[in-house]
């Protein structure tokens, strides 16, 4: 294991920065993104998890896909292939659980997707344990382990003012390699305790319960305070639904994809009006089941990796974890 | 992780060319498909393939035959793309990609008499099956094509329906239509009565059925009143989709992809997945 002292942590950012594009949570308007490490921004790294969950790295909310061109009477097409290398350091164990579950759907059952499988390659991940947990923080109900994530390149540990980090894979050791002269070896000493999470979600038999509850009036009792932003879905580091739509500009456009979100009426709407779910509570009750039922059933783990940014930020205090223990409660015989 | 190697990308379109446009009804039209490789790819019966104007959107067809060198797919005119597919001359450059889904259960109808329950534009994915079935004549039994439309002008494939199809050996066809016209000596009146009134028997038989909801809704009733069991009856779904490959999310019944793990089910496999369709 290896060390540097926190106030060098930027000097180790700016060589990262050189073999590859690096993202780090910075101060964006008052709050934790991950954002472009320019050397200059204001690193948060030890103030709780990001807004935004980073699987905008491999997911943008935004990506063009290809281009057309008409000149004459031909049209012609160009793949965009985006293939910079990527460096994403300080996410939270919860956030690397969801990109492992964004690789299940990405790249699993048939069909890759090729757009997230570049960046996906091409992605560096840095880990950074978790000191404190937030009153949101619920990983632990996920059997995530907020003290050292699952599947990372480097993981880091914040220790009485230094950064003890260890590399998780040989593309790791290569990185930790690149920049001898700040890094000194970590000697004795244990790793900080993991946080315990406060808030606690019961799950046994969630799945199985639900596949029992498809036409409970359980959701059009849940659903009646949602507003439909979808502002969940946005924020939630394991939604992965999308939108493909063009942009036309003379003879020449682009094909783009955007964050979709199953909360909106227009997600399922067929041309000629037929819609399966027409209202907020198919719409709600579609969202819960694919986190707990229709996600364990296809990819055999939970769709939700507790990181609590859904019930931090949901204006009308939706809250999946009051939610499951409602599950919890219903009297299928009542 | 998966190996980096070199691989199509399944989310971006070939170019290809409307060759021919057949006008079926005032509202449907086929479009004849092909690339300069010639037919784009060879699906099976009942897949499907996304179809783009590359300005104006992509959407989900069911192919419903092909050729050597082209793709067949009856497109009827109700949104933005299928208003401008309407509008298009032959020539008109199409992206195209697929072929998606699973397609008919062809190891499941082998031996079997076959009863095809068609309505509307829903005939589009059961007449790829009728066709392939027609080429293949020695592996099934009887075919019977029960078909309804709004009106005679309505019927889609009419040339199939009483030219083609009367012809192929041991098969029968009945068509109705909800109201004739002056011209019209046929039987008049919905498709699940019509069934019904028919009465074919459920005794070796696997029925397959597509039309409009509603349409369907009541001729799975009617089938079950004539004594067929749910692993007798097929039928295949649409959904709106976007990406084709089950990432993108909204075509989801419970934990399956229609673009993906259907739009083929049975009836028993449909009674296991939430009524969201």
């Amino acid at each position: 294991m290896l060390k540097i002292a926190k106030e060098k942590m930027p000097e180790l950012l700016n060589a990262w920065a050189k073999i590859g594009k690096l993202y780090v949570p910075q101060d964006q308007d008052g709050v934790s993104n991950f954002l472009p490490w320019d050397g200059k921004g204001k690193l948060t790294l030890g103030q709780g998890n990001s807004v935004l969950p980073p699987k905008d790295l491999f997911f943008p909310r935004t990506e063009t896909m290809y281009r057309y061109q008409r000149s004459g009477g031909a049209l012609s097409l160009e793949e965009v292939v985006e293939n910079e290398k990527q460096i994403l350091v300080g996410i939270r164990s919860c956030d690397a659980r969801s990109i492992a579950l964004l690789d299940d759907v990405f790249l699993t059952k048939g069909y890759v997707d090729e757009f997230y499988r570049r960046r996906r390659e091409n992605t560096l991940i840095v880990a950074l344990a978790c000191n404190v947990a937030q009153d949101t923080c619920f990983c632990t109900s996920f059997g995530i382990d907020p003290g050292r994530a699952e599947g990372v390149d480097i993981q880091v540990w914040e220790v009485d003012g230094s950064y003890i980090l260890e590399a998780g894979t040989e593309k790791g050791r290569e990185l930790l390699g690149q920049a001898p002269a700040l890094l000194m070896e970590a000697g004795e000493g244990g790793l900080p305790e993991a946080p315990a999470c406060n808030l606690k979600v019961d799950l046994a038999g969630v799945t199985e319960k639900l596949q029992q509850m498809f036409e409970h009036p359980f959701w059009a009792q849940i659903c009646r305070k949602c507003l439909g932003c979808g502002l969940c879905t946005y924020l939630c580091p394991t939604c992965h639904c999308f939108d493909i739509q063009s942009e036309n500009r003379g003879d020449s456009g682009i094909k783009f994809r955007c964050w979709d979100s199953c909360m909106f009426s227009e997600y399922t709407r067929m041309a000629g009006g037929h819609n399966p779910r027409p209202s907020k509570k198919e719409r709600v009750r579609n969202r819960f089941l694919h986190k707990l039922q229709y996600f364990p059933e296809r990819y055999g783990k939970f769709g939700c990796v507790g990181c609590g940014r859904c019930l931090s930020y949901c204006p009308v205090n939706m809250d999946i974890t009051r939610i499951i223990g409602g599950i919890k409660e219903v009297d299928l015989n009542g | 992780m998966v190996e980096a190697v070199a691989r199509a990308n399944p989310l971006v379109p070939e170019l290809g060319k409307i060759i021919k446009i057949v006008d079926e009804t005032p509202d449907v039209k086929t479009f004849h498909i092909t690339t300069e490789k010639g037919k784009p790819f060879t699906p099976l019966p009942g897949q499907l393939a996304m179809l783009s104007i590359l300005d104006v959107g992509e959407a989900m067809f069911s192919i419903t035959s092909q050729g050597p060198e082209h793709l067949e797919l009856a497109i009827k005119k109700v949104g933005m793309l299928t208003e401008a597919l309407h509008e298009a001359e032959v020539g008109q450059t199409v992206g195209i990609r697929g072929p998606y889904g699973n397609g008919f259960p062809l190891e499941m109808l082998v031996g079997k008499d076959l009863l095809f329950i068609g309505g509307g534009i829903g005939l589009a994915p059961v007449r790829s099956l009728i066709n392939y079935c027609a080429e293949h004549r020695e592996q099934f039994g009887h075919m019977w094509i029960i078909y309804g439309a709004r009106s005679p002008a309505d019927l889609c494939f009419k040339e199939d329906l009483f030219q083609n199809w009367p012809r192929v050996p041991n098969c029968r066809v009945d068509v109705t239509v909800d109201k004739g016209d002056e011209n019209w000596t046929g039987p008049e009146g919905f498709v699940p009565a019509f069934v019904e009134k028919l009465n074919p028997s459920p005794k070796g038989k696997i029925a397959v059925t597509c039309g409009p909801p509603i349409m369907i809704k009541f001729v799975l009733q009617s089938l079950e009143k004539l004594g067929f069991q749910d692993d007798q009856i097929i039928t295949t779904l649409e959904m709106r989709m976007k990406c084709g490959i089950g990432k993108c999310g909204r075509c989801n019944l419970g934990s399956r992809y229609v673009c993906l793990d259907g739009p083929v089910f049975t009836l028993a496999q449909l009674k296991q997945l939430p009524n969201e369709y």
